[in-house]
């Protein structure tokens, strides 16, 4: 074959060589075995879906961190609720001894009534703002000292309210009862007039959610009021409808050591893991006011130190006593969930590790390899330059001189 | 045989050995001129004459004339590999931009759209946090502007494409203007008897440059080459060229309209056209018939979720994207947010205040295949492979065609290449052979002077 130019072949050799140099060069101030799709398509496919993984590893263990303090918060509290509890049923024992003065009993109320607005404090804890007893509804605290009536804000003489003024759709009426410990939650739908909250109200009662004698009316300054007969306990009312405007308590109706229950019975949860949610709050009603009604016996307690016979002390003791268990059986639960969150912590710093050893076996190269590669690209290119520099100048003319 | 005989065939040799000089001059001159082929002087021995008695002499030697040393299999091998070369570059070039697009980087659609499952999942610890809320709206729209990116790289490289066309069949107009110029000239100049090795290398690179813009069947005839499309319309017959025509078809295309008013773009398939046309036409479309799928399953997921659900203000959730402008169908190109106001984000399933259980049916889109379908992250990733795989496809089929091309041009070149050591060699050969022929003419000349003083120098 003849050979006439061979510099063609050589500049294109000096380019594939200097191509692989500089892919080399990459491969070692970058990691990365794959710079671009094309380098491999497959593995550039896979770490699409790896990283997604990842991010949501990284979301999961954020939660994690986010949810575990609260939890803690909220365990903490019901710690000291127990040993409030446990000093309310101290007190009240000692209460209930015909030995004790009248006077002596008035003091052990009272501070029976410490520990009320102890434990009132403690479920009305918050982390972050958000009050980890309330349900979902986390932004207002969950226990409000209780009224026998709630005015609204909207309705006056000249234009009043009337069982035909049509409500807001969506919005919300909540009615805590703190004889009955429970919560009425009323979502007005679409054509819902004053009259249909009436009858919701008058159901609740029938249902036992409400204690007899609560209702709404619309008083002489043409508010809506909602009230109950129950002078020893009472309710607190709130709702988000424009229509009523703000639920406000009758200041002359207000009910010593009775508070009642303005949360829901919610519980939101949050992902922790592919398959895993846990809660992220309590509802405050399941922990204090439903079963052994823990606020209840304490005002219970109160009453009875207050004005009660020694057996009356007793039974409400005794009664503190079951919701002391009881609070203790809801603790369960909550321990379990702090334990899941700390497990799944270690889980997830784990399998990020595994997910960024993939990552790095999909697209990563070694130092090692990298240098290796580059060395031998180097060496390449140093030979087809010395083949070139010798083959170039090379002509018979050198020869014919 | 005369002195004057003697003295004749020793001017011819002169003259022949310059003639070769010339060649081999001209040889030198062009050694790195793109397409020129080598020329060989054709000498022929002189015919002998009888000097009767049985014996006859050599009439010495004639320059009958110079021949370019072509390969026409090679010359059209290197025209087809040229064409398939051009096409997968054109196509490279396209992808090569279109690439970065999709990958990972912090404002790809994958990483935004795991940004969005995210601040869903850390809205689901505090469903009431306004600023929580907001991190979803801002990430929903980072996910919209990535997709409208990716949309717009497409459609700008489309768009690029569609003008190349134009140029493209401007230049090939042009190219077939001038072979058809020269096909009579190289035929009058064979019809003469000369090789016409000038214009013949002035046309192969002529049709080299319009094999880099499309495919093209080259024949030879009597009239010169004869260049036709792929579908078999002539471009080129003799001294006559055709030339091509573009047009706009309904979706704002340019198409390629042959002489006799056919539309051949979708008959083009080699060099820089026929690469153009198929990354317009066929690699374009079908990725952004991908994105935009994915873009408008993911969008109606996430609206199906959000109208189910209860906004924090206990209202029935609206869509969560929406089409742009006039459009009513939610494309890559087109999709954007809906909501503006944090609180309309449908966290609630019934309405509960500071719910979250919708959050988890959000979440889940993340992992739920439509039916039929793949899940979005599984569906990007597919897309990110498509467009991997035909980048690297084109880079393969580009690096294959240079190899190729490249030993092409080494074969055509030991034919038709001028080698410098061959023609310094050649220079010597015939330098040696003019000398020698000159040495007779010297020699002749003495015995000239001899016979002209024969007499007078015995004389002497």
């Amino acid at each position: 074959m003849r050979v006439t130019n061979m510099l063609p072949d050589i500049q294109y050799q000096m380019q594939q060589s200097q191509q692989a140099l500089a892919s080399a060069t990459q491969q070692v101030s970058t990691g990365l075995r794959v710079n671009q799709l094309s380098d491999d398509p497959a593995a550039s496919a896979n770490m699409v879906v790896s990283l997604a993984s990842s991010a949501n590893v990284d979301q999961y263990t954020s939660n994690v961190n986010s949810v575990l303090p609260r939890m803690q918060t909220a365990d903490s509290a019901m710690s000291s609720i127990v040993t409030s509890l446990n000093s309310a049923v101290t007190l009240g024992t000692s209460g209930a001894s015909s030995a004790i003065l009248t006077a002596n009993k008035q003091s052990i109320s009272a501070e029976v009534q410490s520990v009320l607005a102890s434990v009132i404090s403690q479920a009305n804890t918050s982390y972050n703002g958000v009050y980890v007893f309330g349900g979902s509804e986390s932004t207002t605290p969950p226990f409000v000292a209780a009224s026998t009536t709630y005015n609204s804000s909207q309705g006056s003489v000249a234009t009043p309210l009337t069982t035909t003024t049509a409500l807001t759709a969506g919005s919300l009426t909540t009615i805590g009862d703190a004889t009955t410990g429970e919560t009425m939650t009323f979502k007005a739908a679409s054509g819902d007039t004053v009259a249909t909250l009436q009858q919701a109200i008058a159901s609740a009662v029938v249902a036992g959610t409400l204690s007899a004698g609560t209702s709404a009316t619309i008083n002489a300054q043409g508010q809506l009021s909602i009230g109950t007969n129950d002078a020893s306990s009472g309710i607190v009312v709130t709702s988000n409808d424009i229509v009523l405007g703000t639920m406000a308590a009758d200041p002359n109706t207000a009910v010593a050591n009775a508070y009642a229950y303005v949360g829901n019975s919610s519980v939101n949860t949050v992902q922790v893991g592919d398959s895993l949610h846990v809660a992220t709050n309590l509802p405050g009603s399941q922990l204090l006011t439903a079963g052994a009604n823990v606020i209840g016996s304490l005002t219970s307690l109160i009453n009875a130190l207050q004005s009660g016979t020694d057996t009356q002390i007793g039974t409400a003791t005794n009664a503190v006593s079951s919701a002391l268990t009881y609070v203790g059986q809801q603790r369960v639960p909550l321990d379990s969930t702090i334990s899941q969150l700390n497990s799944q912590d270690s889980y997830l710093s784990q399998e990020k590790i595994t997910l960024t050893t993939q990552q790095d076996s999909l697209v990563g190269i070694s130092l090692a390899d990298a240098a290796t590669n580059l060395s031998q690209a180097q060496l390449n290119n140093g030979a087809v330059l010395a083949a070139a520099a010798k083959v170039m100048p090379q002509t018979l003319l050198d020869y014919l001189k | 045989m005369s002195l004057s005989t003697s003295l004749s065939i020793a001017v011819q040799s002169l003259n022949a050995a310059s003639g070769a000089l010339q060649a081999t001059n001209n040889n030198i001159a062009n050694a790195n001129t793109p397409g020129y082929t080598r020329e060989v002087p054709i000498l022929q021995e002189g015919a002998p004459t009888d000097l009767g008695n049985n014996v006859s002499v050599g009439d010495g030697v004639d320059l009958v004339r110079y021949q370019s040393v072509r390969d026409e299999l090679l010359q059209t091998q290197i025209q087809q590999e040229t064409q398939a070369q051009s096409g997968a570059n054109a196509q490279l070039s396209s992808l090569q931009q279109i690439q970065p697009t999709f990958t990972t980087s912090t404002q790809d659609i994958g990483t935004e759209m795991s940004a969005l499952f995210s601040s869903i999942s850390t809205l689901s610890t505090n469903p009431s946090s306004s600023s929580s809320r907001q991190a979803v709206l801002v990430a929903g729209q980072n996910l919209a502007t990535a997709f409208n990116t990716a949309s717009n790289t497409l459609t700008s490289q489309q768009a690029g494409l569609n003008t190349q066309v134009t140029q493209d069949v401007s230049q090939i107009n042009q190219l077939t203007k001038q072979i058809a110029a020269l096909n009579p000239q190289i035929a009058a100049m064979q019809a003469a008897g000369q090789d016409g090795g000038t214009l013949k290398d002035q046309q192969d690179q002529l049709v080299l440059s319009l094999s880099k813009l499309t495919n093209v069947s080259v024949t030879q005839s009597n009239d010169g080459v004869t260049l036709s499309t792929g579908n078999g319309t002539a471009l080129v017959v003799g001294s006559k060229s055709f030339a091509l025509q573009t047009a706009t078809d309904s979706s704002g295309m340019t198409t390629v309209i042959d002489p006799n008013g056919i539309d051949i773009t979708k008959s083009i398939s080699g060099g820089d056209l026929g690469g153009t046309i198929q990354t317009r036409d066929t690699t374009i479309p079908g990725l952004l018939t991908q994105l935009n799928s994915l873009a408008n399953q993911f969008a109606s997921a996430f609206n199906n979720v959000q109208t189910s659900g209860t906004d924090q203000n206990g209202a029935a959730g609206i869509d969560f994207f929406k089409a742009s402008g006039t459009a009513t169908t939610i494309s890559a190109g087109n999709i954007t947010m809906n909501m503006t106001d944090p609180t309309q984000i449908a966290a609630s399933t019934d309405g509960t205040s500071g719910g979250s259980g919708n959050l988890v049916n959000f979440s889940n889109v993340q992992t739920i295949a439509p039916a039929g379908g793949q899940t979005p992250g599984n569906a990007y990733a597919s897309l990110v492979y498509q467009v991997g795989s035909l980048t690297s496809n084109a880079n393969a089929e580009s690096t294959a065609t240079t190899s190729s091309l490249n030993q092409l041009n080494d074969q055509l070149s030991s034919v038709s290449g001028v080698s410098i050591d061959e023609e310094s060699a050649n220079l010597i050969t015939y330098q040696q052979a003019y000398e020698a022929a000159a040495r007779v003419v010297s020699t002749i000349q003495e015995l000239f002077t001899v016979t002209m003083s024969m007499g007078t120098a015995a004389a002497a």
